[in-house]
């Protein structure tokens, strides 16, 4: 019990406190890439899907960590993938987004964060369970695209770790934008840790190291998977109302990292306040998080579990979940924020 | 003339939609007066500016988690 709790605390202080300074989202990423033709977020979460695969294969060659081979719910992925993509948006944040920003001081974060608990516990144990159970029984026989390919995993993670790094590479080579920055009022580690801006990838860098070190943490508990918000999100209502102890895994601790950890960042960089949002923002931030939850439940995963560790897995599911993530959030972006720019402003684009 | 754009309260990306909003109608050398609560604006209000060829006049953190920031309408 006791490693449970530390080992999870741990790997969660460090990937809220990561998030929280790097200003790392993955909705805002997902969103820029039609509202900003900024492709650098987006390019930073595969970064971090590129590091992980290295991590993740080799440890998984020494034995330390195994994956589950239960086939690729393609319908549930698809669907909830979609639902995923278009509650992110209406919550202002991902899953993991909603937990950092519940511990910046975002009341809108909580509420979103009640609703994805809510919405989770209830496709994973209540009403919505039947629907879930339904879309989660589509299954193809294979798990995981080298499988299918009939290829060693390896060609896979040497393929997107060489990708990846030629665009990086790319995007560094472009000249600098000449970004204008705050005058420092910190020093040395204080200046580093709680006040410079963290460039996107050396964040990326950092989540994908996180993220390697989550497998043998969590597994050293007896949870074999890594990075993964929604079923402990779920389990800490259901524990809450049940009482049932089996519900805390290594996943509860590393939750309420993230939220400690961002509290931390938050607190000792002077960006932690109690903020709340107009009415209508509440009133999305409950919706998109109900829905959220129960597309991160039938799609089997969040932007985190699905979108950086299964697919550093290589699993279908992480990927086309990525797909689908995408086609909601620039669905809901294209209502919430596009078309009402077109109509306030005509000349928006000549401008 | 300085105009003020208030997005205090407003989470990301609305005080960046605003802003580019508010901008349109401005005259080249205008300034914008942006203050905003929203941590994600840190990095993307200069990061638009710097892309759009905008000129930032003064940024700095007024309170906890309370930013402003003056924008020069570039050309």
């Amino acid at each position: 019990m006791l490693q449970m709790i530390v080992f999870g605390i741990i790997c969660g202080l460090m990937l809220g406190f990561v998030l929280q300074r790097g200003r790392f989202c993955v909705v805002g990423a997902y969103r820029d890439l039609i509202l900003a033709k900024d492709v650098r977020m987006l390019l930073a979460t595969f970064v971090v899907i590129a590091i992980q695969s290295i991590g993740v294969y080799a440890l998984n060659g020494t034995g330390v960590i195994q994956f589950a081979n239960d086939g690729f719910p393609w319908l549930g992925t698809i669907v909830g993938g979609f639902i995923f993509g278009v509650g992110m948006v209406l919550a202002g944040g991902c899953a993991t987004g909603t937990w950092y920003r519940a511990g910046e001081g975002m009341i809108g974060s909580w509420v979103a964060l009640f609703g994805y608990m809510l919405g989770a516990a209830m496709t994973k144990y209540g009403v919505w369970k039947v629907y879930g159970d339904q879309l989660l029984s589509y299954r193809t026989r294979d798990t995981y695209i080298h499988e299918t390919l009939n290829v060693s995993p390896w060609v896979l993670v040497v393929l997107v770790t060489v990708l990846v790094s030629f665009l990086v590479l790319r995007e560094l080579r472009k000249p600098k934008l000449p970004i204008f920055q705050m005058k420092p009022k910190k020093k040395g580690m204080a200046h580093l840790l709680f006040e410079k801006r963290w460039h996107p990838f050396i964040t990326a860098l950092l989540v994908g190291l996180i993220a390697i070190v989550a497998w043998p943490l969590s597994a050293m508990t007896g949870r074999m998977f890594g990075l993964g918000i929604t079923a402990p999100s779920a389990n800490i209502l259901t524990f809450l109302i049940t009482g049932e102890d089996v519900l805390i895994d290594w996943g509860t601790f590393l939750v309420l990292g993230i939220f400690l950890g961002a509290y931390i960042a938050a607190k000792g960089s002077g960006e932690f306040r109690w903020r709340l949002p107009d009415k209508k923002t509440l009133r999305n931030n409950a919706f998109g998080g109900v829905i959220m939850g129960f597309g991160a439940s039938v799609a089997g995963g969040c932007t985190i579990g699905n979108g950086l560790v299964n697919s550093a897995l290589f699993a279908w599911q992480g990927w086309i979940a990525i797909i689908f993530f995408l086609l909601g959030t620039w669905v809901a972006t294209y209502f919430t924020i596009i078309r009402k720019q077109k109509q306030t402003v005509g000349s928006f684009k000549a401008a | 003339m300085a105009k003020v754009l208030e997005t205090t309260g407003m989470v990301c990306p609305f005080p960046l939609v605003e802003a580019k909003e508010a901008i349109v109608d401005m005259a080249t050398g205008e300034e914008l007066i942006i203050n905003f609560d929203c941590t994600q604006a840190t990095e993307s209000i200069p990061r638009w500016a710097a892309t759009e060829g905008h000129e930032i006049t003064e940024f700095e953190q007024v309170d906890d988690a309370k930013w402003r920031i003056i924008v020069k309408k570039g050309n």
